[in-house]
C-alpha cells in the first residue's frame, strides 16, 4: 500500500539525506516557505502556529476511528449516541474537531453498505482518520464512485451482493462521514482493544469490510 | 454548448460521473513541506484569512490546465498566494522577492 | 442531523418570530428537486445532480453561510440550512447497472432545493 519510495514516516524533523547532500528545495516548497515567512513577519500568523497544527495533524490517525468503531461494537448505548451525533460521541472519547465540520456516522448492516467519496475535492473525516490517501483525492475514485460504486468496490476486492443496498455519500460542504463497518463473525469473545486492531482506514471509508481476525475460524 | 462555455460552467474539480480509468491505490507519506502546507491551510481557515471555501475557489480558479498539471499541495500554495494578492495582504513583488531570498539561502553553502 | 426536541421542562417564550433562514424550510421526508441552475465562479452542487429529484433525509444543524458566498470571503451573516438528500442511482443515471435500491446521499444548501 505504501509507496516504496516513501516507506518511512515523514512529517517529523529528520533530513532525507545527510546534511550537505540535501537536494535544494523545489519551486513550490520555496513558495510555501516564502509565503509562510511573510505571514509570520507581518504578524498575520504566529511563529508557532504551523508547528502546533502539524502536531494536531500528526495526532490524528485511523487508530482513532478504529477506537470509535470498536467502542460502538461493544457498547450499544455509545453506538446509539454515535449514530445520532457523530461529532458529540467522538468528543466524548476526547477526539476534538479542530474545524467547523459535522460528522455523520453511517452504519453498515446486513442490508446496507455505505461508501464515502468527495467528488468535488477531498473532504474526509480528518479529525478521526487523519489525512486521506492519495487514491481518495485522485480522479478515478472521485469520478467513478458515484456512477458505478459496485465496480469500484470490486476493484478493492469487495463484492456486495445485489440484495444489499449501496449508499454512496458524496461529501461536499460541512458534513464529513465515517463508515461504521460490520463487526466480523468470530470476534464474539474479543475485547475492545483487540477489536480496534482489526479496523482499517479503508473499512471506515467503506471500500473494504473488516476482516475476521487471522487464525480464528469464521463461524 | 461551446467548449469555452463548458469550461466556464463546469469547474475543473467537478468530475463526479466522468469516465476514468481503474483505481490505482497509490498513497505516500507527505513531504515535510506538504504537511506544512496542509497545516498552513488549517491555520489560515482558523483565522479566516483564507477560509476553506475560499481555498477551494482559489484552486478552481487556477483553471483546468493548471489543476491538471500541478500536484495537490502545489495547487494550494499557488491559490493561497493569488487570494492574498486579491485581498491586498501581499503583493506579487513581496512574494517574488521573498522566494528569491529563500532560494538564495539554500544556494549558499552552509558552513 | 434531525432537529433536537426541546429538553423536557424548557418552556418556549411566546411571541418570538424567527428570522428567514433560522427555521429549516424542508423536513425529513419532503420530496425535493435539486435545481438545475449553473452558477459560475464557485459552487458545491456537482453538475451530475442538477435537476434530480430526491427525498430530504435529515436537516443538518446548525444553519450555515451559503458556501457560494463564503468562497468570496463572507464569514458572517445570514445563514440557512443544509439538508441531507437521498437520490436514487437510477434517478441520477438512467442506465445505472446495479440494483434499483442503490442510492446517493449528498448535503444540499436550502437555496438549491424546491419542493416537488
Amino acid at each position: 500500500m505504501t509507496d516504496p519510495e516513501h516507506g518511512h514516516q515523514h512529517g517529523h524533523a529528520h533530513p532525507h539525506a545527510p546534511i550537505g547532500q540535501e537536494s535544494p528545495p523545489g519551486y513550490y516548497e520555496i513558495m510555501e516557505t516564502a509565503f509562510r515567512e511573510l505571514l509570520v513577519e507581518r504578524g498575520m500568523i504566529g511563529p508557532d502556529e504551523i508547528r502546533r497544527q502539524i502536531e494536531v495533524l500528526d495526532s490524528r490517525t485511523p487508530a482513532l476511528g478504529a477506537k470509535v468503531v470498536a467502542r460502538a461494537w461493544v457498547d450499544a448505548e455509545f453506538r446509539r449516541r454515535l449514530l445520532a451525533d457523530g461529532r458529540a460521541a467522538c468528543e466524548e472519547l476526547g477526539i476534538s474537531f479542530y474545524d467547523d465540520t459535522r460528522l455523520i456516522v453511517l452504519e453498515n448492516t446486513a442490508t446496507v453498505h455505505n461508501l464515502i467519496v468527495c467528488t468535488l475535492c477531498s473532504c474526509y473525516p480528518r479529525p478521526v482518520l487523519g489525512l486521506p490517501p492519495d487514491w481518495y483525492k485522485l480522479k478515478a475514485y472521485r469520478a467513478r464512485a458515484v456512477v458505478e460504486p459496485r465496480v469500484v468496490l470490486a476493484e478493492f476486492g469487495t463484492v456486495i451482493p445485489d440484495d444489499v443496498e449501496i449508499r454512496v455519500s458524496d461529501s461536499t460542504a460541512m458534513v464529513r462521514y465515517l463508515v461504521l463497518p460490520r463487526r466480523p463473525d468470530g470476534t464474539e469473545g474479543m475485547d475492545e482493544e483487540s477489536l480496534a486492531s482489526l479496523v482499517t482506514r479503508d473499512a471506515m471509508i467503506g471500500v473494504v469490510p473488516v476482516a475476521a481476525p487471522a487464525g480464528r475460524m469464521v463461524q | 454548448m461551446s467548449g469555452g462555455e463548458q469550461l466556464v460552467r463546469r469547474l475543473p474539480n467537478d468530475i463526479g460521473g466522468l469516465s476514468a480509468g481503474p483505481i490505482e491505490r497509490v498513497e505516500h507519506d507527505l513531504e515535510p513541506w506538504e504537511k506544512r502546507c496542509h497545516a498552513l491551510a488549517d491555520v489560515l481557515d482558523f483565522r479566516k484569512i483564507i477560509n476553506t471555501e475560499e481555498k477551494r475557489r482559489g484552486v478552481e480558479a487556477l483553471g483546468s490546465e493548471m489543476v491538471g498539471a500541478l500536484g495537490y499541495y502545489e495547487r494550494w500554495i499557488v491559490a493561497f498566494s493569488n487570494i492574498l494578492f486579491q485581498k491586498g495582504l501581499l503583493t506579487p513583488e513581496d512574494l517574488a522577492r521573498k522566494m528569491d531570498e529563500v532560494a538564495a539561502r539554500h544556494a549558499t553553502p552552509q558552513p | 442531523m434531525n432537529r433536537q426536541a426541546e429538553p423536557a421542562g424548557t418552556a418556549l417564550l411566546p411571541g418570538i418570530v424567527m428570522a428567514l433562514g433560522e427555521e429549516p424550510v424542508f423536513r425529513p421526508g419532503d420530496l425535493v428537486r435539486i435545481l438545475a441552475r449553473s452558477p459560475i465562479g464557485h459552487y458545491r452542487v456537482p453538475a451530475y445532480l442538477r435537476g434530480k429529484t430526491g427525498t430530504v433525509e435529515a436537516v443538518i444543524e446548525p444553519a450555515a453561510i451559503d458556501n457560494e458566498q463564503e468562497a468570496y470571503g463572507r464569514n458572517a451573516g445570514a445563514k440557512r440550512h443544509y439538508y441531507r438528500v437521498a437520490v436514487a442511482m437510477t434517478e441520477v443515471w438512467p442506465d445505472y447497472a446495479g440494483p434499483e435500491k442503490d442510492g446517493l446521499r449528498i448535503e444540499i444548501y436550502e437555496t438549491w432545493l424546491e419542493r416537488t
